[in-house]
């Protein structure tokens, strides 16, 4: 078997050659986390919070290696601080609204 | 850098607990005045008049900063002390004072005795600060648990994404490597050869390279009558709970896709697509080069080939030729594994991203050429090089299920499976690259159909650029105009909207001209 290779046709890797898949959920992730953290923080809601650290796993989970990891790390930081500053303020238990 | 954001998340959810221990105390101390209450000293204050007991007690309420053993003390002693006083007070006054007094006192306890005792609403206590405190956060007991749990699985898919993805990559290593000259580039290192201090610090950058969690690519290159050939290891979403429930229900597969790319002259010009219905129907309506050249899908129960599969054709001939006996036997081998095979010299990409892209794009110093192969980065390029082409890419892809055969786990299948899904993809793209038309007609017809899909796109391309360039007229007409208002000069007004009717005669005159020289 002849050697089909050739070291001169080399050509080096481009990230835009991948096949884009439409994929926004990494992103509306970060955005509802940065919305629920928000609302816990002004409307003092605790399950808000809650729900923001839990966008922002999620948030991280699906999100690519090029994606900014500083947009990440941020939207983390913001919905944990949102759950320690809604308790700091309020230590009662939490109550969902539709259960009680 | 994935387990660094997991070790700060670790370390994140310590401090959480922490600062709550902290709130906790901070409040235990706060209330402490609240828990050793004696009813005996309620009973003790009733004889003597209310409105003083309840003076006394309110200051004592007033003042949180004493101890618990004054406040203890305090309410008996400076009870009995103004009970003391008040006797005294009563003794020198006066008779009629004291009648008075007296009377008065004895009206004040009739009217507190006669009216009704006011009921005293008591405060209920919040849960967590009676009985078991912890029991009432079962709330946040439960979001823990749901968060921990979503953590557990994002650490177990991500290790069973990585170990397939590794499977993959060391199984079909060596036979790459005796393809292809360069195996594995992430395109940022300046060379693509591992350095000696690569390999000793176990860093080889050259190697799958991981897009995603769920995503690895190989690059491979430097082969006789191919490009390159990208393999694309898109894996369901195991890493995140809810795209894995999703897969479950959707009943996804782990995809391979072989994606080669050919030079102007390695490749015939034809466009061809064999693929199971289900992507058949997916790819006739998404990608632009099946929708303008493939008319109509066709069943491929002539070729013999088992399952169901159906056959995008622009030249019949092509179908005969491409569909040999090698691709007959590998999908009766493997019935299930064989998703699409789409070979193209005109693949521009999906037509949804182009359509936003031509929507979206409203650049004015760039032509209208939005016909980009794929996502933003190939229409920035044409842009930069200012062409009014289409970009094209050649291509041939292949994509294959990882489907776990019968009694054998995913990662035994395709540890044994993957070198016959290599070996086959390299066969076609060998026999891809040597296809030439044998008539001419064949090849007349091809180019007459890229001819009249260019002269479409150019005219799109003209389009826009009119458009564009109405666009650019009309502001600078709106921008002048506002100056002139503005400008409060009416001869400078009356200048310009002078000029503003001569243009406008002018545009009118030359249809009328030409009537003219028409009728004479």
């Amino acid at each position: 078997m002849s050697d089909n290779r050739r070291p001169v046709r080399v050509h080096r890797f481009r990230p835009a050659l991948i096949t884009q898949v439409d994929d926004a959920l990494p992103d509306y992730m970060n955005l509802m986390g940065m919305i629920f953290s928000m609302c816990s923080l002004m409307l003092k809601i605790k399950w808000c919070a809650w729900v923001a650290i839990f966008a922002a796993l999620v948030g991280f989970a699906n999100s690519r290696s090029s994606d900014d990891a500083k947009q990440v790390l941020s939207s983390f930081m913001l919905s944990i601080s949102a759950v320690v500053v809604t308790y700091m303020q309020n230590p009662a238990p939490m109550t969902i609204p539709f259960m009680q | 850098m994935r387990t660094s954001v997991t070790v700060f998340f670790i370390l994140l959810n310590i401090l959480l607990c922490f600062v709550w221990s902290a709130a906790k105390k901070i409040h235990d101390e706060e209330f402490s005045e609240f828990d050793d209450f004696d009813e005996d000293e309620f009973v003790a204050e009733t004889p003597s008049p209310p409105g003083a007991s309840q003076l006394s007690s309110k200051t004592q309420f007033n003042q949180p900063d004493q101890t618990k053993n004054e406040g203890l003390s305090q309410p008996s002693m400076s009870k009995t002390t103004e009970q003391t006083t008040h006797d005294s007070v009563t003794i020198d006054d006066d008779d009629d004072d004291d009648l008075m007094f007296d009377e008065e006192e004895f009206e004040a306890t009739d009217l507190f005795s006669s009216a009704p005792t006011p009921d005293f609403k008591i405060a209920e206590v919040p849960a967590n600060l009676t009985g078991n405190r912890w029991e009432s956060y079962h709330c946040e007991a439960i979001m823990i648990l749901v968060l921990l749990s979503y953590l557990i699985n994002f650490l177990i898919g991500r290790s069973k994404n990585a170990r397939l993805a590794a499977t993959i990559y060391n199984s079909q290593r060596d036979l790459l490597e005796r393809k292809f000259s360069l195996v594995g580039d992430n395109g940022q290192t300046q060379t693509t050869k591992s350095t000696d201090e690569q390999i000793d610090n176990d860093v080889v950058s050259n190697n799958i390279h991981k897009e995603s969690e769920s995503l690895y690519v190989l690059w491979c290159s430097g082969r006789t009558s191919l490009e390159s050939m990208l393999i694309e290891m898109r894996f369901i979403k195991r890493q995140c709970l809810f795209n894995s429930l999703a897969a479950l229900i959707k009943s996804l597969n782990d995809m391979i896709i072989y994606t080669i790319d050919y030079s102007k002259d390695d490749m015939e010009t034809f466009v061809f697509c064999l693929a199971k219905k289900r992507s058949a129907v997916k790819l006739h309506r998404d990608m632009n080069d099946l929708s303008q050249f493939c008319s109509e899908r066709k069943n491929a129960e002539k070729h013999r080939l088992s399952g169901n599969y159906q056959i995008l054709s622009e030249i019949s001939e092509v179908s005969k030729i491409i569909i040999d006996n090698r691709v007959g036997d590998f999908i009766n081998k493997f019935p299930d594994a064989l998703e699409y095979i789409h070979i193209s010299d005109q693949y521009t990409g999906m037509k949804i991203q182009n359509d936003n892209q031509q929507s979206s794009s409203s650049q004015p110093s760039n032509n209208g050429t939005t016909v980009g192969s794929n996502g933003v980065s190939a229409t920035q390029q044409q842009d930069a090089l200012n062409l009014s082409e289409r970009s094209v890419r050649r291509v041939l892809i292949v994509a294959f299920n990882l489907i776990p055969s019968n009694d054998r786990s995913l990662q035994i299948t395709t540890e044994t499976v993957i070198n016959d899904y290599s070996r086959f993809v390299l066969h076609l793209a060998d026999h891809v690259g040597l296809f030439r038309f044998t008539s001419k007609e064949s090849k007349v017809k091809t180019l007459k159909n890229r001819q009249r899909i260019e002269e479409q796109f150019l005219k799109n391309v003209n389009q826009q650029r009119q458009e564009q360039a109405q666009q650019r007229r009309e502001e600078k007409r709106r921008a002048e105009k506002e100056k002139i208002m503005q400008s409060d000069d009416p001869d400078k007004q009356r200048k310009w909207e002078e000029k503003e009717y001569k243009r406008e005669m002018k545009r009118r005159q030359p249809k009328m001209k030409q009537m003219k020289i028409k009728s004479m």
